[in-house]
């Protein structure tokens, strides 16, 4: 009687363990989608602006300084975020090839020379990007695809949109590298 | 029987209670009717000033809607509009990108307040002259907003100077006028609170005039109700006082003079100087005829206070009228036959029964009798008549003589107590005043009536309308059915 009880209560149990482990994978698997999903790096710019798209190539030339007004002549204004924040390592890995060093460096030097009229604009938090770009016509800045709204514009990344399953700069990716 | 065409009628047959007795009622509750009235004037008078308080009260509201929540609207606007515009300057006094795009937003939060204003302002407006000021304002506002997003957009660059210079040359020219905007705003509002103040005086001192004249003609409209009524019962009570006097007047005279004949002939009787059988009994008749007379008149005033006091209990029942004449006839067979009265009787035969006290209807037709032998004049002819016309749910009695008549602006007046005519007081024909008044009680106690006609020298007839027993056991039978 004992034994038989036993051997119930084991059955049970596996039972139980195979479905927790189902359950807990299946969850996992979602929460994974979903993440791959929202951490695309949007690029935004003023509702203003008439640009619709870029190239990673225009893209880097930007963000390095190389290219100083947009094409109705209002200055570019770089907005970047907080040295260390996950979106700024994304940027300046996918889009300017560079680590942290070598863009401070770059940064000083582009000053130094002239090449640079003003350094870009720091910024702490992802909202604090999208109101600096909201408040100035020549900004342009990143910030995760979640944290898009109406008050500025998303740029098409090589004729993709952040939603799209080829679109080429992501966060997640460059942080578990 | 004489014709009756021509002679005056002062009662209608079957409304024994009419306009008398409602003005008799009336009399009695004036007191209680007067309050009433002056319950209800008041209460319409207080509905009165209620309402011009509450049209005071609701220009009061307003002139606060209109003037005191515009100054505190065109408060908030101007507070908003320098908020705005010193959070953007606020923004040039740092260097941090973060704490920059804080003011941006404070300035931007300030300017949706001064827009919104703006706005229910334009909407509130209704003379020219503030839609004009408030679309100029609109207008500068938005000028000024261009000039200010440009300004932010500078100092977030990072171009101070460039700020500073687009502030200096756009932004503070066109605050000024939006200042200015505001300022013609307030005066307009100011003008409004004077005109709406001087509209709430006017109202206010207008209600004021109108609730002392309300209260003043209220009081004055008690005092004359009082007056008038007070009045009104001092002429009643000063009327019935003459009457009581001419009563006692009278009273004492009819009294007097029979106990006068009483007293001589008992004194000729006891000092002997009556001789004989004969005159001692043409004594005897005269003190019997004398004591009957005070005996009726003391029962005419003992039984009229009765009624007047309430204290008549009439015993009504089945009664026969032929009877009831039969022995109206029987008391009075004496004084007919004195007073040398041709006396005629038709009564018709199978009369129906009437509901009545057999003693007061007795007492009721004695009295019409007695007072048409006094009145008969030369002619000493009168006639008693009993009918039940067909169709009719009555039976009338009426006294009929062709004496000396009643004057038409008499009739009015014959059955009130202790009224008595002057010219028959000139006439020396005795009488209380009591014996028509007496009469009519009776009649209409016992749901009767008494009515009269009559011509001056041509004589007057009275009559007795009494409702017969089978039509009230039949109105009975139906109301019985009915309920």
């Amino acid at each position: 009687m004992g034994r038989v009880a036993n051997l119930v209560l084991v059955r049970i149990a596996v039972a139980i363990a195979i479905l927790s482990f189902a359950i807990g994978s299946l969850f996992a698997w979602s929460l994974a989608a979903e993440r791959n999903a929202s951490e695309s790096l949007a690029i935004i710019v003023n509702v203003s602006n008439t640009l619709d798209s870029v190239s990673q190539d225009e893209l880097r030339r930007i963000f390095l300084g190389e290219r100083s007004h947009w094409a109705n002549g209002r200055r570019i204004t770089l907005v970047m975020m907080e040295p260390g924040r996950p979106e700024r390592k994304a940027l300046l890995h996918d889009v300017c090839q560079m680590n942290e060093t070598d863009y401070s460096h770059r940064i000083l030097h582009g000053l130094f020379t002239g090449e640079l009229f003003v350094s870009p604009k720091t910024l702490a938090s992802p909202m604090g990007v999208r109101k600096f770009v909201f408040n100035v016509p020549g900004a342009i800045g990143y910030v995760r695809a979640v944290d898009v709204d109406e008050t500025v514009k998303v740029l098409r990344v090589d004729g993709r949109l952040p939603e799209a399953k080829d679109y080429p700069l992501h966060i997640e990716q460059r942080t578990m590298k | 029987m004489s014709d009756n065409r021509n002679f005056v009628s002062t009662k209608t047959v079957g409304a024994p209670h009419g306009m008398h007795a409602f003005w008799r009622t009336l009399s009695r509750y004036s007191s209680l009717l007067l309050m009433l009235l002056v319950c209800g004037v008041s209460a319409g008078l207080g509905v009165f000033v209620m309402r011009d308080s509450r049209i005071a009260d609701m220009e009061a509201q307003k002139m606060y809607e209109g003037s005191v929540l515009g100054f505190r609207r065109i408060g908030e606007l101007q507070y908003e509009a320098q908020e705005t515009r010193r959070s953007t300057l606020y923004a040039l006094t740092t260097n941090d990108s973060n704490l920059q795009v804080e003011y941006a937003d404070q300035s931007r939060r300030a300017d949706r307040h001064v827009s919104d204003g703006i706005a229910e302002y334009l909407k509130r407006a209704r003379i020219p002259s503030e839609v004009e000021v408030g679309k100029r304002l609109r207008d500068d506002w938005s000028a000024y907003l261009k000039i200010r997003d440009e300004v932010l957009a500078s100092i977030l660059e990072g171009s101070t100077r460039e700020a500073v210079e687009l502030d200096i040359t756009g932004g503070v020219p066109t605050f000024d006028r939006v200042r200015q905007d505001l300022d013609v705003i307030k005066r307009l509002y100011d003008e409004e609170a004077s005109q709406q103040l001087a509209i709430v005086d006017e109202s206010s001192r207008r209600s004021v005039t109108r609730l002392i004249a309300v209260v003043t003609l209220t009081v004055l409209f008690a005092c004359v109700s009082i007056w008038a009524i007070q009045r009104s019962r001092m002429m009643v009570a000063l009327q019935l006082a003459r009457l009581q006097m001419d009563f006692v007047a009278s009273i004492s005279h009819e009294l007097r003079t029979p106990l006068s004949v009483i007293r001589s002939a008992a004194e000729n009787i006891t000092d002997g100087v009556i001789e004989g059988t004969v005159q001692l009994r043409r004594y005897g008749g005269m003190i019997r005829s004398q004591t009957r007379q005070i005996t009726e008149l003391v029962n005419q005033i003992l039984l009229f206070a009765s009624t007047r006091d309430g204290r008549d209990h009439y015993v009504l029942r089945p009664v026969q009228v032929s009877q009831i004449i039969e022995i109206v006839l029987e008391n009075t067979s004496e004084f007919v036959q004195e007073e040398g009265i041709i006396l005629e009787t038709h009564v018709d035969h199978g009369l129906p029964r009437v509901i009545a006290d057999a003693s007061a209807l007795s007492q009721c037709l004695q009295n019409l009798l007695i007072n048409a032998i006094k009145y008969s004049g030369e002619s000493k002819w009168i006639a008693i008549s009993a009918t039940a016309p067909n169709g009719a749910d009555e039976l009338r009695i009426s006294v009929k003589d062709s004496g000396i008549g009643i004057a038409s602006s008499e009739l009015k007046r014959i059955f009130e107590p202790f009224y008595r005519s002057p010219s028959v007081c000139a006439a020396q024909i005795h009488g209380t005043g009591l014996g028509l008044p007496l009469a009519k009680r009776i009649a209409e106690a016992m749901g009767g009536s008494l009515s009269v006609s009559s011509e001056l020298a041509r004589g007057s007839t009275f009559t007795i309308h009494l409702p017969i027993k089978e039509t009230i056991q039949a109105r009975t039978a139906v109301q019985e059915l009915i309920h």
